[in-house]
């Protein structure tokens, strides 16, 4: 299948959105990254082991795209800013058509 | 051709910058005789082999660099030192069946729990220091205070932290400096000395078990071998007791010592705290206590456009990754206001990413919190030689005698 691309928005701790673009398949850490999005350090680089690319997701969106797995969760237990109840790791998060539109709150801190 | 392989001094930290500085554009990877490792220089691929767990294996990467001699080892293994590679040094399956267990204390969220703690004992660290002149901050402050952080998380009181960081720096020299054989056999004793510590250490938790590391995988372990066994917990142990602190007293006072070379940058935290962590950041990517990290290959593999047989074995210079122009402009400059600071590869990248790394930045934040509050007039005093301690990956001052009031 051809790789189509998917727009969605990263919104700062500050409430300023940023769209970007991404590609299906890649993951929503890997578009952060490429667009020098601030706050989403993903220090291990997706091997879901640091816990530093914690985002929270709009209600709609987070329903819409597959679950987070149980390993997700429990990394989302231990990650250092609150969990709220649409949080993902951004590493986890691979880009499809579900995620179009998508609002992905950054936290105020990662560390 | 080039001639990196002849010039790069292994064990020695003097000109280790300068030498990668000078090369990393043209030298990729290049082979170095006196340790039988090819050296990866450049951010990209350090990270690729970090990454990919399937082809490179963190086996080696705590490996004596110089092994033991054979009767050394029997020594070892007739007085029962039955260590084994738990984390660190080991692969998938067995990497990731004790790292779900580990990552159950070691996590952010638990180890922001030890904010309070740590700031106390930094502030205690801080009030002894008050009505003196000058001082060495390796000796007041980095030297100890890491290790004093690792008793809070293992639970340990009335300890020396000395006697701890003594037994370390042996086991540092013993896996990754060049000691002689006869270092090496007089070094067995305490060796044992600082296991049976490690192992006692499990053993009373599990008669009166508390909030701490070993405590929490005893009971993780549930008694089931099968999700980890008491070996494991006595070397998961006896391994934090070295990898909380030997590199944090490292890292602290690397960090220190750029600040305290630049004035202005101190001086532009005294005036505005907000630029701290920043600064952190920069301090570890700019001078790390890890300069070097170890892997080899499970299969061939190309690097640098080159091709390498399965069981090359690499050493990847995060110092050199982390001053990458490619990733950090002017890489060789010292920027507490460097945008991208933070991702350097201090703590490594992958699935061994540092577990400690949120109460190391803690630390080493608090602490130039505390003394730029305390001592904002603290200065080098640059009369007297700074000497770099190091050893294959390890790297920091030994002292850094600075005046505390003008
Ligand atoms: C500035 C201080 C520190 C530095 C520079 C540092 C650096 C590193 C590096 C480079 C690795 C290997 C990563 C890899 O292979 O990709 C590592 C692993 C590790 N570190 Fe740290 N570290 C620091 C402090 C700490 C502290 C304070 C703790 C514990 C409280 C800690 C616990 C660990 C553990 C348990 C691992 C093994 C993780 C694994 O293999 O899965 N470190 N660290
Ligand atoms: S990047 Fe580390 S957990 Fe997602």
């Amino acid at each position: 299948m051809d790789k189509q691309k998917i727009t969605f928005q990263f919104i700062s701790a500050n409430g300023e959105s940023q769209e970007v673009e991404g590609l299906t398949g890649e993951t929503v850490m890997q578009v952060a990254y490429d667009n020098g999005i601030e706050g989403v350090a993903a220090e291990c680089g997706g091997s879901m082991s640091c816990g530093t690319c914690h985002v929270f997701l709009d209600e709609a969106s987070f329903a819409r795209i597959d679950a987070p797995s149980e390993s997700e969760m429990d990394m989302l237990d231990i990650v250092s800013s609150d969990r709220h109840a649409t949080s993902r790791l951004s590493c986890q998060i691979k880009l499809g058509s579900d995620f179009a539109g998508a609002q992905v709150h950054i936290p105020e801190s990662q560390y | 051709m080039h001639d990196a392989g002849e010039r790069f001094r292994p064990f020695e930290h003097e000109g280790m910058y300068a030498l990668f500085a000078e090369i990393r554009q043209t030298v990729p990877v290049f082979y170095a005789p006196e340790i039988d490792y090819w050296v990866v220089t450049r951010r990209e691929d350090v990270i690729a082999v970090l990454r990919d767990h399937e082809r490179f294996s963190a086996a080696v990467a705590t490996q004596a660099v110089v092994p033991w001699p054979p009767e050394m080892l029997q020594y070892m293994v007739d007085q029962g030192f039955t260590n084994e590679s738990v984390q660190v040094a080991c692969d998938p399956p067995r990497h990731t069946r004790i790292r779900s267990h580990v990552q159950g204390f070691l996590n952010p969220k638990k180890l922001q729990s030890f904010e309070a703690e740590v700031r106390a004992l930094v502030q205690g660290y801080i009030a002894a220091m008050k009505g003196q002149e000058s001082i060495d901050l390796v000796d007041a402050l980095t030297y100890e205070l890491p290790a004093r952080t690792a008793f809070l998380l293992l639970g340990v009181k009335d300890i020396d932290p000395r006697r701890i960081k003594k037994w370390t720096e042996l086991r540092v020299k013993l896996m990754h400096g060049h000691p002689t054989r006869e270092e090496q056999m007089a070094a067995a004793d305490d060796l044992l000395d600082f296991w049976r510590f490690s192992c006692d250490l499990v053993e009373q938790r599990k008669v009166n078990p508390g909030d701490d590391y070993p405590s929490w995988l005893l009971a993780s372990r549930a008694g089931d071998d099968s999700r980890l066994t008491e070996n494991e917990i006595k070397s998961l142990t006896f391994a934090l007791l070295l990898a909380a602190h030997e590199t944090t007293s490292n890292a602290s006072a690397n960090v220190l010592l750029e600040l305290m070379r630049r004035p202005d940058d101190w001086n532009a935290l005294v005036n505005d705290p907000s630029l701290i962590p920043n600064a952190v950041e920069e301090g570890l990517r700019y001078v790390s206590s890890v300069v070097a990290w170890r892997r080899v290959a499970k299969e061939d593999f190309e690097l640098g456009g080159e091709h390498f047989p399965k069981g090359t074995k690499l050493l990847l210079s995060l110092a050199s990754a982390s001053r990458d122009e490619s990733t950090y402009e002017n890489g060789d400059i010292f920027d507490i206001r460097r945008k991208n600071a933070r991702s350097h590869v201090a703590f490594g990248n992958g699935i061994h990413f540092c577990m400690g790394a949120p109460i190391a930045r803690m630390q080493i934040r608090m602490m130039i919190e505390e003394l730029t509050s305390a001592f904002p007039d603290m200065a080098l005093i640059t009369d007297e030689a700074i000497e770099i301690a190091g050893v294959l990956t390890f790297r920091g001052p030994t002292r850094l005698p600075v005046r505390l009031i003008p």
